[in-house]
């Protein structure tokens, strides 16, 4: 099959899922999209540019607060309230961006103390953020008058935010912007010395990883209608990490791959086991040793063998 | 004649060690110097300091008629000099192709352009394929760098140095750890280089590095001990001493 037949057979198959399935699976798909995002999000760093960010369910949280708060408290309408909690949290994004001048195991420990302040307000100022119960009662999206109600319309919505970020992404990575991100990845020094200025570039990706899971984090409110602490825990950071490494890292569908693997396991195995985290855990485990390019290289890797059987 | 590099004075300390001890150097305009020494001379933090990877403890340099002793190594490169380390330093995650593409965005704006293909260019595919011919390395543009032999790499980390024409380039050891028969290959298109192009090469193949160089300086305890052409170098004692000890 050509890539184009790949990607139209893919293409029909969400569109008619709706259709074809009961409402837990277009629940399920419609998660897979948002925690796909945040993953993309995540690995944009992760996999193109090599840096290990444990802070992105801050912008996730930030973005899905304000825009509950605004359409809660103050009246906003949906997309007005959902484009300030993007600002928000890519805001957030641009101050947190500057742990880009630190490298390796300073980076996560800088990026996840980040995570915890955002965890930390979340749970702790109760009179903005409604503490452990959060912000409940968000109004459903209103686009061009239209209530999106349904859970099919609003899979159909939040798939194609879905397809505008993915076109977006496939230009960024295959960019000079996107190249340069990889350059980095092999080689900083030798960046530096060809008249890159590693750090500015990293600093962008930051920025704009910080968009992609704010955008996220909106999605995630009109999907759930509620908001609370959870959303900013460091769960939300690993397992966003463990999506764009279970799916394939540094590819783009891995990331959603990952979090339709993940999110599908989870709710499955919590169904009759209540350590599911641990089961999480030893999945992390099993992908990192037998599988470090995740599903996307699993699959990738056998294709390659059947191609050189005789 | 002008001087594409001027060193006076440059000096590096690491803590209690002095690297480079008060270096007074100049290269003119297209000439061909090679600086020798034995290993912990200093040649390496003396390229440094002038690619800008280390900050000079004291010191001035000048490139191109430029004060650059406090310039970022970026801006250095921006300026005309163009480097390869002792080291190999390509992309060794990358193709062939994406390696001289860095090389190329790398002194152009459009590096943060992130809407058009880094790699759909017919002037970079023209480019690369003039270069990878000229060191030897004939359509190998979609070949990954990590399944390359040691030799190859060195031929294409020449060509990311040459690809944005530089007025200056510095060679750190280019033939280290190359067979004779590679080495004798990459002297030779090193010879071929175009006189536009002024050359800094530390190399401790003293028939490369004689064969190649207008002039030769030799380092010693990071102090400049001898300068001249390659016979005066070779026939005078303390160099002579450096190299085979008391005579």
């Amino acid at each position: 099959m050509t890539g184009l037949v790949r990607w139209s057979v893919a293409l029909l198959a969400l569109l008619a899922l709706p259709w074809l399935a009961g409402d837990y699976w277009v629940s399920l798909v419609t998660q897979m999209f948002i925690f796909g995002l945040l993953a993309l999000a995540t690995d944009l760093l992760l996999g193109h540019a090599g840096l290990f960010s444990l802070c992105h369910a801050a912008f996730f949280s930030v973005a899905a607060y304000a825009s509950a708060i605004l359409q809660v408290r103050y009246g906003f309408g949906s997309l007005s309230g959902m484009a300030c909690g993007v600002m928000l949290g890519t805001l957030l994004g641009s101050v947190f961006g500057l742990a880009v001048r630190t490298r390796g195991v300073y980076f996560i420990l800088v990026t996840l103390a980040m995570g915890y302040v955002i965890w930390g307000v979340g749970y702790r100022w109760s009179a903005l953020t409604g503490g452990d119960s959060g912000i409940t009662n968000v109004p459903p999206l209103q686009v061009a008058g239209v209530t999106v109600e349904s859970g099919r319309s609003l899979y159909y919505v939040i798939m194609a935010v879905m397809l505008v970020i993915l076109v977006l992404y496939s230009r960024w990575i295959q960019s000079p912007f996107g190249l340069a991100l990889r350059g980095i990845k092999s080689g900083e020094p030798r960046m530096q010395s060809l008249g890159f200025s590693p750090p500015r570039h990293l600093y962008l990706a930051f920025v704009l990883s910080s968009l992609l899971a704010s955008l996220a984090g909106v999605l995630y409110v009109c999907f759930n209608k509620f908001v609370n602490p959870v959303s900013a825990s460091l769960h939300v950071n690993v397992e966003s990490v463990l999506m764009a490494i279970v799916g394939g890292s540094g590819t783009m569908l891995g990331p959603f791959l990952g979090a339709g693997l993940i999110l599908g396991l989870r709710n499955w195995v919590s169904t009759f086991f209540e350590l599911h985290l641990a089961v999480m855990g030893l999945v992390f485990i099993a992908v990192v040793i037998w599988a470090p390019g995740g599903v996307i290289g699993m699959w990738r890797r056998l294709d390659t063998s059947r191609r050189e059987r005789p | 004649m002008s001087a594409a590099l001027v060193l006076d004075q440059v000096t590096k300390r690491f803590g209690g060690l002095t690297a480079v001890n008060g270096v007074s150097l100049r290269v003119e305009s297209g000439e061909r110097r090679v600086m020798i020494g034995p290993n912990g001379a200093g040649k390496t933090s003396l390229f440094h300091c002038i690619s800008g990877v280390l900050q000079s403890t004291s010191g001035r340099i000048e490139c191109l008629g430029h004060d650059i002793t406090h310039m970022p190594e970026n801006q250095r490169t921006w300026l005309g000099m163009g480097r390869t380390f002792q080291i190999s330093s390509v992309f060794a995650d990358l193709t062939v192709l994406e390696n001289i593409a860095l090389a190329r965005l790398g002194i152009q704006a459009s590096k943060w352009s992130m809407w058009r293909s880094a790699l759909n260019s017919s002037e970079l595919r023209e480019l690369a394929a003039d270069h990878l011919e000229q060191v030897g390395l004939p359509g190998r543009e979609s070949w990954q760098v990590k399944s390359m032999s040691y030799g190859e790499r060195r031929q294409l980390e020449l060509v990311l140095a040459l690809v944005n024409q530089p007025r200056l380039l510095l060679l750190d050891e280019p033939c280290a750890g190359l067979s004779p028969a590679e080495r004798q290959r990459l002297a030779s298109i090193i010879r071929e280089l175009p006189r536009s192009i002024t050359m800094l090469m530390i190399e401790h193949d003293m028939d490369v590095a004689l064969a190649l160089a207008d002039r030769v300086s030799v380092l010693h305890h990071g102090q400049l001990i001898v300068e001249g052409d390659a016979s005066t170098v070779q026939r005078d004692p303390k160099v002579r001493e450096v190299y085979f000890g008391q005579l």
